[in-house]
């Protein structure tokens, strides 16, 4: 192998880095907080559809699918071209972002009512007894309990997403995996380049482990073992 | 601090759960400085009466008062303005449960500092004093910084105990606090009891602890099926109730002792 082209090579690639990163954090930021937004629907009935149909759709089809009708199929449509979400719209960042921000939010909005569910009925009946507001029981004690039963699939989710943002290469987009296939259509080295690739994505998904495991025992320590 | 009004007062409560009618319209008063012990067989009502209080279930008809705070549901609904006296209530009641229901996700002191917090927005410092001193007097101040699955039935229930405390209730609630309990665990947590009843605090208890009652409240009620059977001193109640169906039922406690 050529280490001198290895080094060129990876320099380029972590080029991309910044967008990969970025992608991933915003849309798993944007998600989450769709995600919460689709568990409160779910409390009221015409609500509760509505959360449904959103999650059955968007967990049903495949992300590409999904990315090219938000890239080339919005464009289409005239009311759309015409819109004041034109300029966004036709940019395939924000085509990617959006893309991947619905789709974790189908996900993340899963992974959350499963940590909803768990939190124990009379915790959150201590709380309305000692006088707090909906408001007040939600931030205080439900979801705080809820976050931290999700957490270990949540953990899943955010590496799912970190490697699904590689998709938006697909749009023309130079993330990681972009920088990569414009490399090998250059140079058809295709076994060092991917490589390369799939090496940056693994450190990444081993920082993430290692971050998520922490914030576990961080945020719930009496479930490992912690003796005062 | 005695006066005319009583504590807690509920009136012509009614309650179903579907077409299940589990109180058929009760009446109680308690004042300041009593102890009321609810006894009966498990389904005559007296949790539902108890949870009906603080508003965890509402009722379909009645009302409940709470020092000035006044409450009349109507059709088991609480309107708006309802929703607000329901949470002064609320804050005005001390409550503890069967499964003691501390926050997992909170150290033994900060279950106890979370509702003179947040609730009442006390100052931190003044907040985190007296809930040390309230977990000396239930015994735990050395677990002040443990996490509540670390302690045992006992142990978490007395801190329950401090946390209901904490709010500076009107009056205490208790919903079956020992039965959850291994039994060389259920004189601990009596025994704080005992010192609150002691100490001149408004206490209503259900309870199947029949020994307690007799020796600790000021006051014994008997329900059965969703209605006031026998009401009276503990002396009278366990030594010469008037009621049939009240004889029969404590003489199958005190026989199987």
């Amino acid at each position: 192998m050529d280490t001198v082209y290895l080094l060129d090579l990876f320099k380029k690639l972590l080029g991309g880095l910044p967008l990969t990163l970025n992608l991933a954090v915003f849309a798993l930021l944007g998600g989450f907080a769709i995600a919460l937004l689709l568990n409160l629907l779910r409390t009221t009935r015409i609500g509760n559809a509505v959360a449904g149909t959103y999650i059955f759709f968007f967990r049903g089809t495949p992300l590409l699918v999904q990315l090219f009708m938000i890239y080339f199929g919005l464009a289409q449509f005239e009311f759309v071209r015409s819109s004041f979400l034109w300029p966004l719209l036709r940019e395939p960042y924000w085509c990617g972002l959006i893309a991947l921000m619905l789709n974790d939010a189908a996900y993340t909005a899963e992974i959350l009512r499963g940590g909803l569910r768990a939190v124990p009925r009379g915790a959150q009946e201590a709380a309305r007894v000692s006088g707090m507001s909906r408001l007040q029981i939600l931030r205080r004690v439900t979801l705080p309990i809820a976050v931290r039963q999700a957490l270990p699939a949540y953990s899943n989710e955010i590496i799912s997403m970190l490697k699904s943002t590689a998709l938006v290469s697909m749009i023309s987009l130079m993330d990681v995996t972009g920088i990569a296939r414009e490399a090998v259509a250059e140079t058809w080295r295709a076994v060092e380049i991917f490589l390369c690739a799939g090496l940056i994505y693994l450190v990444l998904s081993l920082i993430i482990t290692r971050a998520t495991s922490w914030a576990e025992r961080a945020l719930s320590p009496w479930q490992f073992g912690a003796r005062q | 601090m005695t006066n005319n009004l009583p504590a807690v007062s509920v009136k012509g409560l009614h309650k179903s759960f579907g077409s299940h009618e589990v109180l058929k319209g009760i009446d109680l008063a308690a004042h300041d400085g009593d102890v009321i012990s609810l006894i009966g067989a498990s389904g005559s009502g007296k949790s539902t009466l108890l949870r009906c209080i603080p508003m965890l279930e509402i009722p379909n008809s009645g009302s409940i008062s709470v020092g000035e705070a006044h409450i009349t549901p109507r059709d088991g609904k609480l309107s708006r303005a309802d929703e607000r006296t329901a949470r002064a209530i609320r804050r005005d009641l001390g409550f503890v449960f069967q499964n003691f229901n501390l926050w997992p996700h909170r150290t033994v002191l900060q279950n106890v500092v979370e509702a003179p917090m947040i609730v009442q927005r006390r100052n931190k410092a003044e907040c985190r004093d007296e809930a040390m001193a309230l977990l000396e007097k239930v015994g735990l101040s050395d677990k002040a910084d443990a996490w509540p699955n670390q302690l045992s039935g006992g142990q978490q229930q007395r801190v329950a105990i401090a946390r209901a405390l904490a709010q500076k209730p009107r009056a205490l609630l208790f919903d079956e606090p020992t039965s959850a309990l291994d039994p060389e665990l259920v004189g601990e947590v009596l025994k704080v009891m005992r010192d609150l009843a002691d100490e001149g605090r408004t206490m209503i208890i259900v309870t199947h602890e029949m020994g307690f009652a007799r020796e600790v409240s000021s006051r014994t009620i008997f329900l059965h099926q969703g209605l006031v059977e026998e009401d009276g001193t503990p002396e009278q109640v366990f030594g010469n109730a008037h009621s049939e169906r009240c004889r029969a039922f404590l003489s199958g406690y005190f026989d199987r002792a």
